[in-house]
């Protein structure tokens, strides 16, 4: 039983690896090209699987700048994972925290959103979240592997629209999301909030684009809880 | 090739796997065991989709940090087609490959 889900959690993972590997290449060659050995660069992946929080962690130490403020910029980049987890957490509610812990480990923007839509179905299980975040870790892993091993004849990606990955997977996950007129009018609204706040910090006010999606989706599921009730 | 010092790079890479576990793991363990109230749990229901929603836009919209016109980006036409087949499917993997394979050809047409 327990295997069926998991192997079902696989399958629905299965385009988030398609989305990771090419990204983790990226984080590979360029981990390699700043002086990491291969092995530092898929263990980093391997360990810390925070897309955006890694490639700023490494920018901000290959620039010369300090461990502390490497560190600080990982932080802050991933701290939309406390927003994510604390959403998914309602679902978990009576699995030890020994069992939350590898959920937790393979929580991310694309894991979270497939566990989601999948739970809104009524089909997600502690052990189809599992399957999900172990496909979608090789992914990221694999992918590192490949480009810091690899990096002189690995190919480029973007001839087989590898940088739509990620793009087209949202795009699906907002259909799948969008359950009713409530889910469209937030989604809507998340969307052109970020679309709008960005416009604005091109005048002046600098906003990294991770912040923007947690301000702005914040502000939306706000927007929708003061809209809607029950 | 760098003065990059392997003792920054270890610093690194431990750190970041120490705090990259506990933005996750800590509010996980902690509000699941709490009963939420019902706005909160409402606000909360709500966050996917508005994460999405933002995310679509950033991604789709304003790839590379740039809003483009939608009629002429192959971003928006490739999520056309992707939400397409989506909705007709139901399959995440089916989109995904076709959103793909139609943002290399509608790159090639349009111009990236």
């Amino acid at each position: 039983m327990t295997n069926r889900h998991f192997s079902r959690g696989v399958s629905l993972g299965f385009p988030i690896l398609l989305g990771y590997a090419p990204v983790g290449v990226a984080f590979g060659v360029l981990a390699v090209t700043s002086g990491w050995t291969p092995f530092q660069a898929v263990l980093c992946s391997a360990t810390a699987i925070a897309g955006a929080g890694q490639f700023i962690g490494l920018s901000v130490v290959a620039g010369g700048g300090s461990l502390s403020a490497a560190l600080v910029a990982t932080t802050v980049v991933n701290l939309r994972y406390v927003l994510f987890a604390s959403t998914i957490s309602p679902y978990l509610h009576g699995l030890s925290p020994a069992r939350q812990a590898p959920l937790a480990f393979t929580l991310t923007d694309e894991t979270f959103a497939v566990n989601i839509a999948d739970r809104r179905v009524g089909l997600s299980t502690p052990a189809s979240m599992l399957g999900v975040g172990a496909i979608a870790w090789l992914g990221w892993v694999a992918g590192t592997a490949l480009g810091a091993y690899g990096a002189g004849w690995v190919g480029d990606p973007t001839k087989w629209g590898a940088q739509f990955a990620m793009p087209a997977m949202f795009t699906a996950l907002c259909i799948a999301l969008a359950e009713n007129r409530r889910h469209v009018v937030i989604g809507v609204v998340a969307c052109t909030l970020a679309v709008g706040l960005a416009a604005l910090s091109r005048g002046g006010l600098r906003i990294e684009a991770s912040w923007l999606v947690v301000v702005t989706a914040m502000a939306a599921a706000t927007v929708g809880a003061l809209v809607f009730d029950d | 090739m760098t003065s990059v010092s392997p003792s920054v790079v270890w610093g690194l890479i431990i750190g970041m796997a120490a705090i990259n576990f506990a933005e996750r793991f800590v509010p996980m363990a902690l509000v699941s065991r709490l009963e939420l109230p019902r706005p909160v749990l409402r606000w909360l229901s709500y966050v996917p989709i508005a994460v999405m929603g933002s995310l679509f836009a950033t991604q789709v919209l304003m790839p590379r940090g740039e809003f483009l016109p939608p009629w002429s980006s192959p971003w928006v036409w490739a999520a056309l087609l992707t939400g397409a087949v989506y909705y007709k499917t139901r399959s995440f993997l089916g989109a995904t490959v076709a959103g793909m394979a139609g943002f290399v050809v509608l790159g090639k047409l349009l111009g990236t």
